[in-house]
């Protein structure tokens, strides 16, 4: 009787607080079964465009105000407001700033990430409501905690910039250029904390789902790929699988912050890298087929895969991009869905106005985010709380949430520390059509970031720094295994039996200690039934290929060149020499007695233009072309076969010029990640290198100049080739000389 | 205005001997520069990475500029840009090792950040040189630091332990916190004589340090910390250092902190308690 009572109270506030119904349930509206909603207050600031930033420290207002957690209750317009943190927690919370939270299921405690002064990183504390106490959970206090949620079983997932590899540094984003933040959980009483694998880039954002899987946005960098993708983990941070955004499904460069409206359905920010405030317009993301029960509830939980997902633009006047948005469009900042019907009820956190760093600084401005109910089917917005002076964010109801199911693992104690790749039927792909017994195996490469003492670019074409780790065999049944080193970022290539990429996977991807991570095939069709059973696979009878899985950092590297012992290729000392001893220079230097016709770049606006004539000398590259050819240390021979910068070339509306005859020097000679098209190995003609190194050639056209260069320099090329054409490796890393 | 003259020279040299002028990622000079006129950070840094191959003089002269600002993220900002520029930044490297030598404190604070964000290993000789210098106050100093945290290369070490020996408490929390960061880094002996220092953000960076390092020789020091120390935030880090540590000698003090008054160290004592062999 009390619940009926309270509750037609607050659909009365609710009626006068909006002036109208909200479109929920036509007796209460749709926040009429919340006592009240937790809201976080920070001080407006305009420091955090950047989706990944987390580091924006300010605790208080001009006037003085704390950053804080609030509770409004009754969730309306003139409901009451209380500060339920920190005010009371003691001195040392004097100047906390908090940047995120999450209640837990039964409602009695929030954890949040806050920071207690500019000289100390942001850690995780825990607010019981029955008291008021808050107690720290025990981090690294050297490192970054953010974005905390809980976990079935008394667990806290959070994303950190900590380390989980002894002796490493954190990867530090090749663009953005922060310490990347990662998955990790501990224990809600301080005990068991976990860091997962990494990513080469952010993490962030998790969210659990009601399937007991979480959700988060991963930057995928690699070549060309330049987004924020949500993806799907396990609990225990193992199985990492894509969820939205690749495959065409992406609604902007950017997706974050998703929250789970229903099965296989989310509401998420859809909006570009930087300059947003980390807002943005909100979709509707359906992974799977849309049904509809008899009460209007939409789900998307059949067939869901990224390849079947679609999204619904719930707010179609905010852009997508980083362009100012316009008066009364604004941007949100974040919304929990309060039902789940066709168009969904929001209780979301909004500014009006351009909500963009650089119109807003321009005026002196920062974006006031404050709290609205949103009714996506008028798309009415009703205002519920609104501080000026602060960032009114994460409104969220305070009320018991059922418990998801502890999702599954797949770490396996057997494999000793390492970490178990591999997939049941490499031809069973969503991405590409392979011949039947094509592919000779699959060759797996580790990545790695200028954290490892390089300078800011390993090469002209954008790829970050790669270690080929090896080849396995690709067995009759189509599968394969290997056994590879954990929590780091690896990149997988079908090879043909001349070593050369047919295809790459076009995604870092990464294992915990021991997690065995077995696909169903190469990027397979995600909706189809595939049981994941390596057991019953001819690789597993033969056993996973090793491939350094338990060789410390340091060590993976090798001076040993040939087929089956070579991890980096460095330019200048490898690739090098395969011209070096080869003659190349005979025909191919300064000199040019080769007789090679130059091209030319030019600027259209200036006219000014400058020419290049292939040339594989181990030199430095002229000083006017040094801004197109990159570093510095960039050879001849490098800018000759790697181009310049073509992002560059391109978007700079540059006029390249060349001529069609045989003997013009063409822009480039190599494409990063498929050597099988560059023109270097299609004139080279390389030899075979599976199962054996014989002298076959690759391509039916005669050898250039009828070569004789060994099959181990062969794979030495296409290997720099396939690995993303980089100048510098671990073995040519300027950060191991003595200064 | 020695520096500025010798960075604009090196404009003017690029202006005569660079490429053509092309705009990549969508950046401009237009663009730079409004977003500099906005004065916001988030803007400026936005407009300066989509100009991370954009080269054309007015853009280098407003860039320089930028490294002269005196907050760090823009300054960091315009270094990554020249960073990408190797000839150029190396143009505008040696102007700044030259500051390292001579310069005053705000320029040595612009010549470090500029040196460190560029991974300039060739300057970490005059780095080491320049923290010996007396006339240097603690903004520069601490830039030398993150200088050397930044490229995390053993040869910052010199840096770094004179830092810790600086009359500045936050310069030496921001060595003895940079210390653990260093590629190779082997031993925290040179940071355990910080846990009696002084300044309480002192002890607190050198506790978390030792124990981040596993330096099982600081644990009585530790434990004196963890129940002693006036500081929560001291005792708080001297409790998360005893857990990494995981010495069965700690479980009297720790047990002592899990009663603590204050909300920062309990916890983190109770879980370290639980870690003890």
């Amino acid at each position: 009787m009390k619940t009926f009572i309270k509750t037609i109270a607050i659909g009365t506030a609710l009626l006068t607080a909006a002036g109208a119904g909200c479109g929920g349930d036509e007796d209460t509206g749709p926040l009429g079964n919340v006592d009240s909603l937790i809201v976080l207050q920070r001080p407006k600031r305009n420091d955090m465009g950047d989706i990944f930033q987390y580091t924006s420290y300010k605790p208080k207002t001009e006037s003085g105000v704390n950053a804080r957690l609030i509770k409004l209750e009754p969730p309306t317009a003139d409901g009451k407001q209380t500060v339920i943190c920190c005010d009371q927690a003691g001195p040392e919370f004097a100047n906390i700033d908090i940047s995120g939270y999450d209640i837990d299921f039964d409602a009695k405690r929030i954890v949040f990430a806050g920071k207690l002064s500019g000289n100390t990183k942001y850690g995780l504390f825990i607010l019981t409501l029955a008291d008021g106490s808050v107690e720290q959970v025990p981090t690294d206090p050297a490192r970054d905690y953010v974005s905390p949620i809980f976990l079935p079983g008394d667990k806290i997932m959070f994303t950190t910039n900590s380390v989980v590899e002894a002796g490493a540094r954190q990867h530090r984003d090749e663009y953005e250029r922060g310490d990347t933040l990662q998955l990790g959980r501990i224990n809600t009483d301080g005990t068991g904390e976990e860091l997962g694998a990494r990513n080469l880039s952010h993490r962030t954002f998790p969210t659990l789902m009601s399937d007991g899987r979480v959700m988060f946005t991963q930057w995928d960098h690699l070549g060309g790929m330049n987004a924020g993708h949500l993806v799907f983990v396990n609990q225990d941070m193992t199985n990492l699988r894509e969820g939205f955004g690749k495959e065409g499904t992406g609604a902007s460069n950017s997706v974050l912050k998703a929250q789970e409206i229903s099965g296989g359905r989310f509401v998420a920010i859809a909006t570009a890298r930087n300059r947003t405030i980390q807002a943005g317009a909100l979709i509707d993301v359906k992974l799977g087929i849309k049904a509809t029960d008899s009460d209007g509830n939409v789900t998307a939980v059949e067939r869901q895969s990224e390849a079947n997902a679609t999204y619904t633009d719930l707010t179609p006047d905010v852009p997508h991009g980083n362009e100012p948005s316009a008066d009364t469009v604004g941007r949100y900042y974040d919304a929990f869905p309060l039902n789940a019907k066709d168009k969904p009820d929001l209780v979301v956190s909004w500014a009006n106005g351009p909500v963009e760093s650089g119109v807003l600084g321009s005026a002196g401005l920062e974006a006031d985010f404050g709290v609205y109910l949103l009714d996506t089917k008028n798309n009415q917005r009703h205002p519920l709380l609104d501080n000026n002076e602060m960032w009114d964010v994460f409104p969220r109801p305070l009320q018991p949430r059922a418990v998801p199911d502890i999702s599954g693992s797949s770490i396996d104690p057997n494999l000793n520390g390492a970490t178990m790749i591999g997939s049941m039927d490499v031809y069973q792909s969503s991405l590409k059509t392979f011949t039947p017994g094509s592919i000779y195996g699959v060759r797996v490469m580790e990545g790695f970031s200028s954290e490892e003492g390089f300078g800011r670019m390993f090469g002209t074409t954008m790829f970050e720094g790669q270690a080929n780790l090896g080849t396995a065999r690709v067995q009759a049944d189509g599968s394969w295994l290997a056994t590879v080193p954990a929590n780091v970022p690896l990149h997988v290539q079908a090879v043909d039996v001349f070593g050369m990429s047919m295809f790459s996977e076009p995604v870092w991807v990464s294992g915990r200690k021991n997690e065995a991570r077995v696909c169903g095939g190469c990027h397979e069709s995600r909706d189809k039934a595939t049981i994941i059973d390596p057991g019953q696979t001819d690789a597993f009878a033969v056993g996973p290929t090793p491939m350094y899985g338990l060789t410390p950092r340091a060590m993976r590297k090798s001076m040993d060149f040939s087929r089956d012992k070579i991890m980096g290729v460095a330019w200048d000392t490898t690739v090098q020499k395969v011209f070096d001893n080869n003659n190349c220079l005979n025909c191919h230097d300064s000199r040019n007695l080769a007789g090679m016709q130059p091209y030319t770049i030019t600027d259209p606006t200036t006219g000014l233009s400058v020419s290049w004539t292939l040339n594989l000398e181990n030199t430095a590259v002229p000083a006017g072309l040094a801004e197109l050819a990159g570093e510095g240390a960039f050879t001849s021979s490098y800018f000759s076969i790697a181009g310049p910068d073509m992002e560059a070339v391109e978007k700079g509306d540059m006029m390249i010029t060349s001529c069609s005859a045989p003997n013009c020097t063409q822009v480039n000679y190599a494409m990063p990640e498929d050597s099988r098209n560059s023109r270097i190995i299609k004139s080279l003609n390389p030899k075979r290198q599976f199962p054996t190194q014989t002298n076959e050639r690759a391509f039916p056209t005669s050898p250039h100049q009828n070569n004789n260069i060994s099959a181990d320099e062969f794979y030495q090329l296409i290997l720099n080739i396939d690995m993303g054409l980089n100048f510098y490796a671990r073995e040519n890393n300027p950060g191991l000389n003595n200064y | 205005m020695k520096n500025i003259g010798m960075k604009l020279a090196a404009v003017a040299f690029l202006a005569v001997v660079a490429s053509p002028a092309y705009a990549g990622k969508g950046g401009s000079a237009a663009k730079i520069r409004s977003a500099i006129q906005s004065g916001s950070v988030d803007a400026i840094t936005a407009e300066v990475e989509r100009a991370e191959s954009l080269s054309c003089s007015e853009c280098v002269q407003m860039v320089t500029n930028l490294l002269e600002d005196n907050r760090y993220a823009v300054r960091e900002v315009a270094a990554w840009w020249f960073a990408k520029r190797p000839q150029l930044k190396d143009m505008v490297a040696t102007t700044m090792v030259d500051d390292l030598k001579s310069g005053s404190t705000i320029k040595v604070r612009n010549a470090a950040d500029f040196l460190g964000a560029t991974v300039t290993y060739t300057a970490l000789p005059t780095l080491r040189a320049a923290i010996h210098r007396d006339n240097l106050g603690p903004e520069a100093k601490l830039a030398l630091v993150r200088a050397v945290s930044f490229m995390g290369h053993l040869g910052g070490n010199e840096v770094l332990t004179t830092a810790m020996a600086d009359s500045d408490a936050s310069v030496r929390a921001a060595a003895a916190t940079a210390w653990r960061d260093i590629l190779g880094q082997t031993s925290a002996t040179p940071v355990v004589g910080l846990l009696v220092d002084s300044d309480a953000t002192v002890r607190a960076a050198a506790a978390t340090t030792v124990g981040g390092m596993g330096h099982v020789g600081a644990a009585a020091q530790l434990e004196a910390l963890v129940v002693n120390d006036s500081d929560p935030f001291v005792r708080r880090n001297a409790a998360w250092a005893l857990g990494k540590l995981g010495q069965e000698s700690s479980r009297v003090a720790l047990a002592k902190a899990s009663t603590d008054k204050s909300g920062l160290v309990r916890m983190v004592a109770r879980a370290a308690l639980a870690s003890l062999k």
